[in-house]
């Protein structure tokens, strides 16, 4: 019945021509790039190998930007995603209100970078910013949110972070619909007891949301761009660079179209790997296929 | 019991509190003086003296009007096209076995997560070269292709719990291809169409720097440009800067509020955001 | 009233029945002083030329750098596009990305200009680039904050340090900067540069001829040292761009900036009566007295559209009275030799320069683009981090050896 060989190619014609001719073909052509010494300007180009992969690994400031890519996955992965869960627990029972608090809670998701950058740049402002005034009412000392070179990267993870636990959290509350409200609100009230019913119980249940959110926070992290580049660029000093704006200084700013191609090659690479893990699990129950 | 119960709305409340801080603090400074902002420093306490001509300042500098025209001719056919085309994919990806079905799904999901920098320069010599840069269409174009990995994921997903009895009558009744899936497939994914568009119109409307890359003439720029544009030139003006975030922020809000369960829906069935 | 719409219409019919061009102007002209006298110069080229249809499309500073490059490789060019004269201009000249200007001097480029312009504007022997307007550096300070304190103006560097200390204990911030966009910190570079080596050796290092980890620089960086040191400069200056330590100093937290003329574009009303500047301090008595003075202008993408047209503007922009009324609105210094000094202001910055021993245009602009991003970065990690610099050094010069190779 489902003979006829040709009709899903016809369904598939131009979207997959679309989708080559912006996304497949371009990346196959970044991947060329990286082998060149394209400056973005002349018409020709030289193929150099594998000097820009060379030059890369001894440049301090990619290693600096892959070091802080990891600090990213280790904030998405490892702090959001559970404050995610955490809060998706708590908002997750039967009360007053539940649905306004969580349509609160949903709010950060709404809004593009440009707006959540500059909404951080003020809170962020050393001297007179929101959180510095707000620390000074303690007494506490001003801090250099965005100067510090120690402290920069964590601020970031803190203003995007404020939109990824809300999508972590959108996850769970999706998984949390498969768990008994009771033994969410056990798992609150019942102590040492309803920890371990948590762990043993509603943890497995949520594990398909564990799996997503994980890898999809993995993968942000590890193409995070637009908070970087709206609210530091990278700076100070390439302190707070990642990946993706480490290219894009490199390519838009320095004129080295080839270098920054290597650059985004790398990134494709290691996010590759996770890409593979995410398609493995939530492809995997595809076998009638 | 009752401890508890004050407890976790205390905790509950306080959390709610921290997460609309930003907008709290955001919608405060709009409508502040820069006098009253630099000496009472009190980001969180709603204005002495209210000044919506913060707004105004913003608007008129900005332009807001157009660019909201803009945003709108840039997001409503992508939004169309994407979900148009992604449904023809997912429809062929979830109903058909042939060899490169896998394969090709794959690459659609693959294409999705990729770390979108891979794209930025071919994009853009490829745009220039054909003549659609600086034009509404090469934006549109792109983003119809761009979103239509996860658009096509999300759907085929959706298609696929569609029970397979239904296609095999139709096709006993001798219906066509076409019309098995505009008569029967379609109507039964209009809510993950309208849960997908919701969720697309969101991040289209969101873009910044795709259009950063295609455009270049003021007369189309979408609003995150324009916000970008009144930032470098109102530096200082926190108050003038926070009242142009909300007239850029304001549609998405609206769309969310009113659509919510979908934006919502779509999020978790798709599993994944741009 | 209707008679006037009856024309106007009749007018305007009249120039689309002709045929209108259109012309396209990218500009980084954001702030909005710049911004507005910008867009009235347009309006008088409109009116002298109904048949041509100007767009100006204005970007952010920073954007418009990275942007440029795009434009200038794509078919559908912009027709005029705002630039720096300098390196940075003959960096797209090499590349052959710009169109050849020197039809549109009447008479040839010195009759419009000064001959010391010429070498900024031209790449070979062609000239790709207008001027437009000039401007000074200077250490500016409130003459409020001096009086109060009864400081006098620093002449020599044991002056300059001793007006800071005072300032400090005063409770005032010395010396503000915002690092963020890392050129601010080039401006210190230069000078000390300039004070401490001399004219010829900043040439050549920007050249690439001079090493990063030479002597003559390691001292440069020992005098930058003693401010950072004393704690002199604004506390997180890499978070604040220039508009935003600007500020310090309208809000009177601050005493002293060295920035360029332009300082006055974002300045408020309130505050721009006492806003002085003075030259930076002498270093070293035996060397001469150099200034950073960076020329802006336009120039014509070898891919423009609309060629002819953005010909017919330049030239316009090159005329004296054009000159004149965007200088004498923002207080600049015209490129055009026919126009006098607007302002006494200008006239002090003007008598600056020419008692002055020689001037070149600024580290960013002087020197390759790609070595401008890694030094600037190296000058902000010395300020924060004063102990690394031998680090910093050779791993500029590494730089300046794959560069200039």
């Amino acid at each position: 019945m489902k003979s006829q060989k040709w009709v899903p190619y016809a369904f598939l014609a131009l979207p997959l021509l679309m989708y080559s001719i912006w996304v497949i073909f371009p990346i196959i052509q970044t991947l060329y790039l990286s082998f060149t010494d394209w400056d973005g300007v002349s018409p020709e180009l030289s193929f150099i190998g594998w000097d820009n992969f060379k030059l890369l690994f001894q440049d301090p400031y990619f290693k600096i930007s892959l070091w802080n890519n990891i600090k990213w996955l280790i904030g998405f992965a490892g702090i959001s995603v559970p404050l995610g869960l955490l809060i998706a627990m708590l908002l997750d029972q039967k009360f007053k209100g539940s649905k306004v608090y969580k349509t609160l809670m949903y709010l950060p998701m709404t809004l593009s970078f440009v707006v959540i950058g500059q909404i951080w740049s003020w809170i962020l402002e050393p001297r007179c910013g929101a959180l510095n005034s707000f620390l000074g009412i303690f007494g506490l000392k001003s801090v250099g949110w965005l100067s510090d070179p120690n402290i920069v990267t964590y601020s970031l993870i803190m203003a995007a972070s404020w939109r990824q636990i809300s999508y972590a959290m959108v996850l769970y509350l999706a998984g949390l619909k498969q768990v008994p409200k009771e033994l969410v609100e056990a798992a609150w009230v019942d102590g040492a007891n309803g920890w371990k019913r948590f762990i043993h119980i509603i943890l497995p249940m949520l594990r398909p949301a564990t799996v997503v959110a994980v890898t999809v926070s993995v993968i942000d992290s590890l193409r995070a761009f637009d908070i970087v580049y709206v609210l530091t660029r990278g700076g100070p000093f390439y302190s707070s660079s990642v990946m993706a704006n480490y290219m894009y200084i490199m390519a838009f700013n320095n004129y080295r179209m080839g270098y920054g191609s290597a650059i985004a090659t790398v990134q494709f690479l290691i996010t590759l790997g996770f890409i593979v893990f995410y398609m493995r699990n939530v492809l995997k129950k595809e076998e009638a296929l | 019991m009752k401890v508890k119960k004050i407890v976790f709305y205390i905790l509950a409340t306080a959390i709610v509190a921290l997460w609309i801080a930003p907008f709290m603090i955001s919608f405060f400074t709009s409508f502040k003086s820069m006098d009253e902002l630099m000496t009472t420093r009190k980001w969180w306490a709603p204005p002495k003296e209210w000044f919506p001509s913060n707004f105004v300042t913003a608007w008129k500098d900005a332009n807001m009007g157009r660019y909201f025209m803009n945003t709108f001719v840039i997001t409503i056919p992508s939004v169309l096209g994407a979900l148009f085309l992604s449904s023809l994919s997912a429809y062929a990806l979830s109903w058909y076995k042939f060899k490169l079905s896998k394969f090709i799904l794959m690459i659609f999901v693959g294409g999705m997560l990729i770390p979108f920098q891979m794209l930025l320069i071919p994009v853009y010599r490829f745009s220039v070269s054909i003549g659609i840069y600086d034009k509404f269409i090469g934006v549109i174009l792109f983003h119809i292709a761009f979103q239509l990995g996860f658009c096509t994921f999300f759907l085929r997903n959706f298609m696929k719990t569609i029970p397979s009895s239904i296609f095999d009558a139709a096709m006993i009744d001798g219906a066509g291809h076409f019309t098995i899936y505009r008569r029967i497939v379609m109507p039964l994914v209009l809510p993950a169409l309208a849960a997908l568009g919701i969720l697309e119109f969101t991040w289209i409307w969101n873009d910044y720097l795709w259009s950063l890359i295609l455009i270049q003439s003021d007369e189309i720029k979408p609003i995150t440009l324009g916000l970008v544009n009144l930032q470098g030139q109102w530096v200082t003006s926190w108050n003038t800067m926070a009242a142009g975030a909300i007239i850029a922020a304001v549609v998405p809000l609206f769309v969310f509020l009113l659509f919510q369960r979908y934006f919502i829906e779509g999020l978790t069935l798709g599993s994944v955001k741009g | 009233m209707k008679k006037v719409l009856f024309v106007l219409l009749a007018i305007s019919i009249a120039v689309s029945l002709l045929g209108t061009q259109k012309l396209v102007i990218n500009s980084y002209m954001s702030d909005p002083a710049p911004k507005k006298v910008f867009a009235e110069l347009v309006e008088q080229f409109e009116a002298d030329h109904p048949d041509i249809e100007v767009t100006v499309n204005t970007f952010a500073h920073e954007d418009f750098k990275t942007l440029l490059r795009t434009w200038l490789n794509s078919s559908s060019a912009p027709d005029v596009v705002t630039w720096f004269a300098g390196e940075r201009m003959r960096y797209f000249a090499s590349k052959g990305l710009l169109e050849p200007i020197d039809d549109i001097f009447k008479g040839g480029f010195e009759a419009y200009f000064p001959g010391a312009f010429k070498s900024a504007c031209a790449y070979g022997d062609r000239i790709y680039f207008v001027p437009q307007s000039w401007y000074w550096w200077g250490v500016y300070y409130r003459k409020s904050i001096f009086e109060k304190l009864g400081l006098t103006i620093p002449i020599n560097w044991y002056q300059f340090l001793n007006t800071c200390e005072k300032l400090k204990e005063a409770g005032y911030i010395p010396i503000t900067i915002g690092t963020k966009y890392l050129w601010t910190a080039a401006g210190w570079f230069d000078y000390l540069n300039m004070r401490v080596n001399g004219l010829e050796y900043h040439l050549k290092l920007t050249n690439g001829e001079i090493e990063y980890t030479d002597k003559g620089i390691k001292k440069v960086f020992e005098y930058w040292q003693q401010l950072v040191d004393a704690g002199y400069f604004i506390n997180n200056h890499t978070s604040y761009s220039w508009q935003d330590a600007a500020n310090y100093l309208f809000t009177g937290d601050a005493a002293m900036y060295l920035m360029g003329q332009f300082i006055k574009d974002v300045a408020p009303e309130s505050v721009k009566d006492d806003l002085d500047f003075f030259r930076f301090p002498v270093i070293n008595g035996e060397i001469g007295l150099y200034e950073d003075t960076p020329i802006d202008g336009f120039m014509i993408p070898a891919k423009a559209q609309n060629k002819k047209a953005a010909k017919i503007f330049l030239e316009f922009i090159a005329s004296k009275e054009a000159q004149e009324y965007f200088a004498s609105n923002l207080g600049r210094l015209a490129a055009n030799k026919d126009v006098p000094a607007p302002d006494a202001h200008a006239q002090k910055g003007l008598e600056m320069i020419l008692a002055s021993n020689g001037v070149m245009q600024f580290y960013d602009r002087d020197t390759n683009p790609e070595m401008a991003t890694a030094g600037m970065n190296g000058f902000v990690e010395f300020m924060v981090y004063p102990e690394r610099i031998d680090l910093i050094l050779n791993n500029l010069e590494i730089e300046r050896q794959r560069i200039f190779k």
